[in-house]
């Protein structure tokens, strides 16, 4: 889904309610995450070795952990058939969030960045998954994403170091903040998803400790830090009264 | 509780003033909180929440001294002042220099210590500066800045104002209207760092930290200001070192460090500035009210307690009742012809720095004379000058000398083959031989084509004339290269015997070679292809954009002839995109190449890659970068056995000067001079792409003097409005019309795209 659509959108912000994760955690419980098939053909060869190398080409000479933001240049976001292939991939004009997430998964193992594929369950309010619904249906496709007020969402997992992770939505292009508060568009939970020999137990996501391969829920963040501060110091005296005068040029380099 | 809050600004690059006021307002809800601002065109004037308000006439107009005595009288009284401005920080800094009880703002010596972009007080912070360099340094070494960091560079002024400068001519551009605005010379040009921003906001009173806040934008508008951000603590540990600093650099008042979180996590300071910023509110709402602790520690006063309502803040637009009594101005009228209003600093911040650089030179000076905060050496503003050059010019005969015309370098250029000659000797592997190509066009001249030939080099020619050049001055067939779109024209003049290699720079081309090479008409070792460079915008070569353009040149390549070896070529101007960048699109290609061979189940036996360097990028300490590209295309196509490198006008540009005479000096106004010469932009066509080394020619010494930075324009002598030769330079003293100046670096494309104008 694109979560970046909803920012145009007028919502009321009480119409949000707080839905259950644990019946959304059952309801995509079995759900795999969405992944790029190959003909095991030279048709597939070539539109991986196309859209790898544009990706490489597009990074500019910058970070490789930098997000492949270009991808939501070339494709709208919307319905998308599955099975997927490569050669259909990079045919196509529009993805859902599942091919958005998978190939930039894929990118990022291609740049040489531990990459591993990630699901997440999102709060919406009724009129964005309303519409969504909708929106699908139109397209001939069911939603089986979207479910009482929450929608599962894919994306992938970089790793910046052993065990610590970012979160990349790739259909909203932005890294997803560690510090969630509820409330629309926040993230309820998270899977990261990969073989477990290449995974370590747990993950390391902003304060978050993330088991792999398990669904997590993800603590909302308290709005704690204005806990009380020292006090503030008693006034004190500071060096000479006020000497009105302009000042001699100052030691300034 | 008097207390005078100014920057009240509230437009989209708002000062703090109104976001002073509102929290303050919580902390202390009796306080006479009195609004100063220096036009009445500034919206936050009509903020309703002020108590009273105090409007000063511009900075241009205000009696300083007397203004000073105000505010001493105002302080001496109890009042407390914030100043919501960086000038009017540092102006009342030279009112006090060592403070006063009431005035919340830093003393002159802490001011000292943040002053951009070099910002000394960051030491002990986990924090870089980017890099940056001072435009006291020659034209020469900031146009190398520039490539450096792939142009992607910030021209800043000392205290406001940073625009992004894309190439020369806009460099030029913006640095000239800066230096007017901010009457000074002193700017600096910094690197882009590319990230998210976030701030560090901190109040102190008497060297004392008494709070800091972190704050990430979370929106910003389109001059990237904030408009919505999220507030945090800050880390212990960064806290830590921010309390030594503060107590070392004895602060007082609000302070912002503004800051970029590069992908990997690193920050890089970009400013330390002397007040809360405007989103200071914004953390008021987190529940963390600096303005209040800084009010409270210097009164001893208790402030009411402040709620914390949300860790993110977010700006709306609101319209207010205009203050009675102080009804809009009205809009100036936009210039005759003009587009827009030409409101910009309606408080005349511009003439509080022209009047504070008279009164206090020294305190206005930006830190960091040299780069990134070294003050080793003060730069002179004046280029090296290759010994060689000196040489070479030296040698010329200026009595004889029509004028204008290019003076070829001889020993300059031989030196400059040979070394490219043997530079490819070194980085040649025992499987991997790397040659250099001549680009003719980057200089036709029969001395550059000869000194080629015999230092090795393959003739690299763009068309079917330029090959017969290069025949004509000795190259065999054999030796050259064809590429470009236009290399069928003129038709008839192929050689008959096998040139050395054929890049082919479109599918159409591709098929019109293999149909030649089919009949016989066009013979060559190697076949290959041109890539079109993704991402960066080229007219050349085969692109590779699409899916269906990928195949479609994949499949082709199986077009080409079987029995001749095959080959990639790109080419994109290093000095147009940057090092880094073309490095990287190295590194990209050669991927592209990987893909190509994996594909098409040819082996990729030739690269040919170039160019556009610039000589002092190709010349200068790349052996390195040189060995490495051999290592890393072996590595990536296994089948390579040859690398031409082709270092464009590196070659060409250092080896060929212009010659031209001065025909008339004019003073203009008070300090500035213009001089018309006898070159011009027909002999100079590279002058609005990179600055040339100039130097005077002393009649009677004979000596040769490098121009310094300085208020004098060169003027070609063509009627036309763009004939500008150099700006912002001086002429030695005595210079009389009559004498000779030498334009360096004019042999690249300043010679080969010189053109007849304004000769009848």
């Amino acid at each position: 889904m694109y979560l970046g659509e909803g920012k145009n959108m007028v919502i009321d912000v009480e119409q949000t309610t707080r839905s259950d994760v644990d019946a959304g955690i059952a309801n995509w419980e079995n759900f795999a995450a969405s992944r790029i098939s190959h003909h095991g053909a030279r048709c597939c060869d070539m539109a991986r070795e196309w859209i790898t190398g544009m990706d490489f080409s597009q990074l500019n000479a910058g970070h490789p952990l930098t997000g492949p933001r270009w991808l939501r240049k070339l494709f709208k976001w919307g319905p998308s058939k599955w099975p997927m292939h490569w050669c259909e991939a990079v045919q196509e004009k529009t993805l859902d969030c599942g091919a958005l997430g998978a190939l930039s998964h894929e990118l990022y193992l291609a740049r040489g960045v531990r990459s591993f594929a990630a699901q997440f369950i999102l709060e919406f309010n009724d009129v964005s998954t309303r519409h969504w619904t909708q929106t699908w249906r139109a397209a001939g496709s069911c939603a089986p994403w979207i479910s009482e007020g929450l929608i599962y969402h894919e994306g992938c997992a970089v790793a910046v170091n052993e065990n610590e992770i970012k979160l990349w939505d790739a259909t909203a292009t932005w890294w997803i903040n560690p510090k969630q508060f509820g409330g629309y568009a926040g993230l309820l939970a998270v899977r990261v998803i990969g073989k477990e020999s290449e995974m370590p137990g747990t993950f390391s996501w902003g304060e978050h400790r993330i088991p792999a391969n398990t669904w997590h829920k993800v603590e909302r963040a308290t709005a704690d830090f204005a806990r009380p501060k020292p006090t503030a110091k008693v006034r004190r005296k500071r060096g000479s009264r006020a000497t009105k005068k302009i000042a001699e040029p100052a030691a300034v380099g | 509780m008097k207390i005078y809050i100014s920057g009240l600004y509230s437009g989209t690059s708002p000062q703090p003033g109104i976001g002073l006021s509102r929290s303050l307002r919580i902390a202390y809800p009796d306080a006479t909180i009195i609004g100063v601002e220096y036009s009445n065109r500034s919206s936050g004037i009509h903020w309703p929440k002020f108590d009273e308000l105090w409007l000063q006439r511009p900075w241009e107009e205000l009696d300083l001294a007397a203004y000073g005595e105000l505010i001493t009288g105002l302080l001496d009284g109890g009042a407390l002042w914030i100043s919501g401005t960086d000038l009017e920080a540092l102006w009342l800094a030279s009112v006090f220099p060592d403070g006063h009880t009431n005035l919340l703002s830093p003393p002159a010596a802490g001011l000292s210590r943040i002053t951009k972009p070099g910002v000394e007080a960051h030491k002990g912070l986990p924090l870089q500066i980017p890099p940056f360099v001072s435009t006291d340094h020659s034209d020469w070494d900031m146009h190398a800045f520039c490539r450096k960091h792939d142009w992607r560079v910030w021209l800043k002024g000392p205290y406001y104002e940073a625009v992004r400068t894309r190439s020369w001519d806009q460099f030029e551009a913006v640095r000239s209207a800066l230096v007017k605005v901010w009457s000074t010379q002193r700017l600096f040009l910094q690197a882009h760092v590319s990230g998210y921003e976030e701030s560090v906001m901190l109040a102190a009173y008497n060297g004392e930290l008494l709070g800091c806040v972190s704050m990430r934008k979370r929106e910003l508008t389109e001059d990237g200001k904030t408009w919505a951000g999220d507030v945090t603590e800050v880390p212990e540990a960064f806290a830590a070192s921010l309390r030594e600093i503060i107590r070392d650099i004895n602060w007082s008042g609000g302070a912002e460090l503004e800051m970029i979180r590069d992908p990997e996590g690193q920050r890089w300071l970009l400013e330390w500035n002397p007040r809360f910023p405007a989103w200071v509110h914004g953390a008021t709402i987190a529940g963390c009210n600096l303005p209040a602790m800084l009010v409270e520690a210097a009164t001893g006063i208790p402030a009411e307690k402040t709620t914390a309502q949300s860790e993110e803040f977010t700006r709306v637009v609101l319209e207010v009742p205009v203050r009675s009594r102080y009804p809009l101005p009205p809009l100036p009228e936009p210039y005759a012809g003009g587009i827009g209003h030409s409101m910009k600093h309606p408080s005349g911040m511009p003439a509080l720095a022209e009047r504070l650089h008279k009164l206090h030179p020294h305190l206005m000076s930006a830190n960091g004379s040299g780069a990134n905060g070294t003050r080793a050496e003060k730069p002179t503003g004046v280029a090296a000058i290759p010994p060689s050059f000196m040489r070479d010019l030296a040698a010329q005969d200026y009595d004889q000398l029509e004028t204008p015309s290019f003076l070829f370098m001889d020993t300059t250029a031989a030196g400059l083959f040979d070394r490219a000659s043997k530079l490819a000797r070194r980085i040649s592997t025992l499987d991997t031989l790397v040659s250099n190509g001549y680009s003719i066009k980057t200089n036709p001249d029969a001395r550059l084509i000869k000194l080629a030939l015999d230092s090795g080099f393959f003739a690299e020619a763009i068309s079917l004339l330029e090959v017969q050049k290069a025949l004509q001055v000795g190259f065999k067939p054999g030796q050259v290269i064809l590429n470009g779109p236009g290399k069928w024209w003129p038709a008839g003049l192929l050689p008959k015997d096998p040139i050395h290699a054929v890049f082919c720079d479109s599918i159409a081309d591709l098929k019109r070679v293999t149909a030649a090479a089919e009949s016989g008409e066009l013979r060559s070792s190697i076949f290959g292809v041109r890539l079109r460079t993704p991402h960066i915008t080229s007219r050349f070569g085969i692109p590779l954009d699409t899916p269906e353009e990928f195949r479609t040149l994949v499949d082709s390549v199986s077009l080409l002839p079987r029995a001749s070896s095959f080959g990639v070529h790109f080419h994109m101007a290093s000095s147009n995109i940057g090092v880094r960048q073309w490095w990287h699109l190295y590194q990209s290609m050669l991927r592209w190449c990987r893909s190509i061979e994996k594909l098409t189940g040819r082996d990729i036996e030739v690269l040919d890659i170039g160019g556009g360097w610039f000589p002092d990028d190709w010349h200068e300490g790349r052996e390195d970068d040189f060995t490495k590209a051999v290592m890393h295309a072996k590595a990536t196509l296994p089948h390579v056995r040859q690398i031409i490198s082709e270092p464009g006008k590196a070659m060409a540009q250092p080896s060929m000067a212009l010659a031209m005479r001065v025909l008339e000096i004019q003073p203009i106004g008070e300090d500035s001079t213009e001089a018309v010469v006898d070159g011009s932009i027909a002999e100079l066509p590279m002058y609005f792409f990179y600055p040339h080394r100039i130097l005077r020619r002393d009649v009677a010494t004979g000596e040769l003097q490098p121009l310094k930075r300085g208020k004098t324009r060169l003027m070609g002598r063509l009627c036309m409005e763009h004939d500008e030769v150099a700006s912002n330079v001086e002429l030695p003293e005595g210079t009389q019309p009559g004498d000779v100046l030498i334009f360096c670096d004019a042999g690249g494309y300043d010679r080969s795209m010189s053109y007849v104008f304004g000769r009848g």
